[in-house]
């Protein structure tokens, strides 16, 4: 198809363009709302006429999400449970990687465990967090952060371990046997050899760690029971339930705790797209 | 004559360490599914036999009662079917519409690079931020959804809190989330696709429709099989949607299986019952789990 249509016939084209730009309006259009509302008075947003743009634009909705709501509390446990639990999955993950693209296990173990990670990606957060639930109470584990950096392992380590193998594989083994002759032990190759060629990997992984927990609900929102611990999700959702209505607030909580993510995805598109590749498959 | 003992003990020991690395490497991993995925999964199974009410104190063993309570509860039968409604609505609109935006997308115009990450910007958004936004744009008096209905001279809906379509507006906004996943997943299988197949075949005199026929979808379909697998999973666990959204209502329309286990567990915590839906739902997912293993197992091993 791509041949025939690199756009010779002017009405296909005008066609293609009005679908494309249909699809970009319909993909859009929500988002816009979303920061058009944050932009609005209540008064506006609330009226029966409707506005593509805010007549009189106010900031109030942030001012009232950052210093009486406590947004920024909300936003530094999300980057903080966020990226301890990426750094934990990278650190384990690339190990395991590592020795599985190494070396052969005893009794196919190394089978079992790959099997057993991509198992997990298909089980229901839900379905674990009753045992875990009695498990962190009775291992006497109270800081929710602890916690959900642990929980959140559920998700990521499989992750990363998948997008890692391929990585690793490519490394020749030559390189860490060359510098294991020249006297370095095997942990002093790994960290000098190995870690620096696979930094791509460990970053296309770390990307895709970090969305899956920035945007983490479920165990969020079980293990998270007061205000002071939540999650910028949980907060989002205790404040569709509970106000319903302050709509600009909402929705400036709601760009408010896009945004981090959203621009550090258009920072790194580069290695989003190559990581999709892969795990468009994950 | 003790030190070079020594000394021979730290040699030994480290010989030890380096020939069982690769078990150390892999342990913290490991030792994390046990832990998190494992142990959990043979706790379930283990608490679902018993009446285990967390708040009293209670735990006493009752055998397979859970299981027969359960699945006599009609509203866990109805959270089962609303579940299974939801995963195959959605599951569908996303990939018919996927498959066709992703045939849109393969055509090269100018712009396209550009309107792509627009295009997938639903897919980045928090979910939760997702339901605030559908949530404004459902609203029955001030939303935008009824606003354009009435332009057009149809009533205003209630959306969400009107059972006829509750589950449906749910669907809606999954369907917006994630077609945009589809549409990257098989863009990305369009493009392993050979141009030189299309050029024989226009030597040969096929029309554009011909080609899509006999080449692209046969070619495709297996990337779409793949991505059906990947959305039935994901759409099985809803849980945030309903949450935030609805809140299984109105009259219970949209209940599913992850909030009924989520209510017996942290609303009533009846830690044992709760175990036994969990159970039951994870022996639902289970054939879903097998297939998807099977078919990244051939993938890696190819």
């Amino acid at each position: 198809m791509s041949s025939s249509s690199r756009g010779r016939q002017p009405l296909k084209r005008i066609l293609v363009y009005l679908l494309a730009f249909a699809v970009v309006a319909v993909a859009l259009f929500p988002i816009w709302w979303l920061v058009n509302t944050s932009l609005k008075t209540p008064l506006e947003f609330l009226s029966p006429h409707v506005t593509f743009f805010p007549r009189a634009p106010t900031l109030e909705h942030y001012r009232d999400v950052l210093v009486e709501r406590g947004f920024l509390r909300f936003l530094g446990n999300t980057a903080l449970v966020s990226a301890a639990a990426t750094i934990l999955s990278l650190l384990t993950g690339s190990l395991a990687a590592y020795s599985l693209t190494r070396f052969r296990f005893p009794l196919g173990l190394d089978a079992l465990f790959l099997l057993w990670a991509l198992v997990i990606r298909t089980i229901p957060p839900i379905v674990l967090v009753i045992p875990l639930f009695i498990m962190f109470r009775e291992l006497r584990l109270t800081n929710v952060r602890v916690i959900l950096i642990l929980a959140y392992q559920v998700y990521t380590l499989p992750l990363a371990i998948w997008m890692l193998l391929g990585f690793f594989r490519e490394i020749p083994r030559e390189l860490e046997e060359a510098a294991m002759t020249d006297g370095a032990s095997r942990i002093q190759a790994l960290v000098r050899i190995v870690y620096p060629l696979v930094t791509p990997g460990l970053a296309a992984a770390g990307i895709f760690c970090l969305i899956t927990t920035w945007n983490e609900f479920t165990y969020a929102l079980i293990f998270a029971r007061i205000p002071a611990d939540f999650t910028v999700p949980i907060a989002i959702a205790t404040f569709i339930t509970e106000y319903r209505t302050l709509w600009g607030s909402l929705a400036a909580g709601g760009i408010l705790s896009s945004l981090p993510l959203l621009l550090f995805t258009v920072f790194v598109q580069r290695h989003l797209l190559r990581g999709f590749a892969l795990r468009g498959t994950f | 004559m003790n030190k070079t003992r020594t000394r021979d003990l730290i040699a030994r020991t480290q010989i030890g360490f380096e020939r069982r690395i690769h078990l150390w490497l892999l342990l913290p991993a490991a030792l994390l599914f046990l832990l998190l995925t494992v142990f959990p999964i043979i706790y379930n199974g283990y608490i679902s036999l018993y009446h285990f009410a967390f708040i009293r104190r209670v735990f006493s063993f009752v055998g397979m009662r859970n299981y027969s309570v359960l699945l006599q509860d009609r509203l866990f039968i109805t959270s089962i079917l609303n579940t299974l409604q939801f995963v195959l609505l959605a599951t569908a609109g996303e990939v018919v519409l996927g498959t066709a935006l992703a045939l849109l997308f393969n055509v090269r115009f100018r712009g396209r690079r550009a309107l792509l990450p627009m295009t997938v910007l639903p897919m980045m958004l928090p979910t939760t931020v997702v339901c605030a936004v559908w949530v404004i744009l459902y609203d029955h008096d001030f939303g935008f959804m009824n606003q354009v209905l009435k332009a057009v001279g149809l009533g205003p809906i209630r959306w969400l809190s009107d059972p006829r379509f509750a589950l449906g507006s749910l669907v809606l906004v999954d369907i917006w989330q994630w077609t945009p996943f589809v549409l990257l997943v098989l863009l990305a299988g369009l493009q392993s696709i050979p141009d030189y197949l299309y050029e024989a075949a226009q030597i040969d005199g096929a029309t554009p429709l011909q080609m899509i026929r006999h080449i692209t979808l046969p070619i495709l379909s297996f990337h779409i099989r793949f991505v059906i697998l990947l959305r039935l999973i994901d759409t099985f666990r809803i849980f945030d949607k309903v949450y935030t959204m609805t809140g299984g209502g109105p009259g219970y329309t949209t209940e599913t299986i992850s909030l009924y286990i989520f209510r017996e567990g942290f609303r009533y915590f009846n830690l044992g019952y709760a175990a036994a839906a969990s159970i039951v739902m994870l022996l639902l997912v289970l054939s879903l789990s097998i297939l998807y293993a099977r078919r990244m197992w051939r993938e890696i091993r190819a």
